[in-house]
């Protein structure tokens, strides 16, 4: 299974999944079946969606699970 | 087949639920209407056989009308072109479970017509085969619409639940 942060960077970036779809040029319930691990994307498209967002894919896709927000802030507060 | 309305460009969102029922419906309708319209059932029951069996077909027809325009049936029917990488993913899963069915489906049905060929041959039994040209276009149409809707069927036998596909419009 790959995991994502999909949902957390489009909320950030304050994205619809219908801006994100139409960013990389699919249908907005894709963008749906990725964020919920339900569709693993081509590697195009992987890249495409990290150019939306300005990150690199392994900031956006992990064969491991992501560690929760408030760890990652907690640690890069004691950093 | 798939139908483009102006109002649903592409498709009309049925939940899976409502594709199932649908076409569940025009199976059940059209199995059964013909079943009404060409099995032999007496002279006192034939007329109003014949027009119950009319009235499911046209049901049938109708429950195949609302389908031939769902986005299911988009994603099942349209050029591969329109569709995107999850699209045809799915679709082409779809198209083949839907092949292996109608195929083995076909297969049991000519399986049937040598069986029961052989049977009345051999005067051991008079099973029911399709003899005139009304049972073959019985048949035919029947085989067609099966065809058409397979593959939106199984599509959605294995998508999401609706909550997940209304939450895709945020």
């Amino acid at each position: 299974m790959i995991h994502n942060r999909l949902s957390v960077f489009r909320a950030e970036r304050g994205l619809s999944r219908k801006d994100v779809a139409e960013k990389v040029g699919v249908n907005p319930q894709t963008i749906g079946y990725l964020e919920r691990g339900d569709y693993a994307p081509s590697v195009e498209l992987a890249l495409k969606l990290a150019a939306v967002f300005g990150v690199r894919v392994e900031d956006l896709f992990s064969l491991a699970p992501f560690a929760p927000l408030a760890k990652a802030l907690r640690k890069s507060g004691e950093a | 087949m798939f139908v483009r309305s102006k109002t649903h460009p592409m498709g009309r969102r049925l939940t899976r639920r409502a594709v199932l029922a649908l076409t569940g419906a025009v199976y059940a309708l059209y199995g059964a209407g013909c079943a009404l319209q060409l099995l032999p059932l007496g002279p006192d029951l034939a007329a109003s056989a014949s027009v119950a069996g009319l009235l499911m077909i046209a049901a049938s027809l109708a429950a195949f009308a609302l389908l031939a325009g769902s986005s299911l049936q988009r994603q099942a029917q349209e050029p591969e072109s329109q569709l995107d990488e999850r699209e045809r993913f799915e679709r082409n899963r779809a198209a083949y479970v839907a092949f292996s069915a109608f195929a083995g489906l076909v297969l049991l049905g000519v399986f049937y017509i040598v069986i029961a060929n052989d049977l009345a041959e051999a005067g051991k039994a008079e099973l029911w085969i399709p003899q005139t040209s009304a049972h073959w276009n019985a048949v035919f149409w029947g085989l067609m619409l099966l065809a058409l809707t397979l593959p939106a069927a199984v599509l959605a036998w294995s998508s999401g639940d609706a909550e997940d596909q209304a939450a895709d419009d945020l």
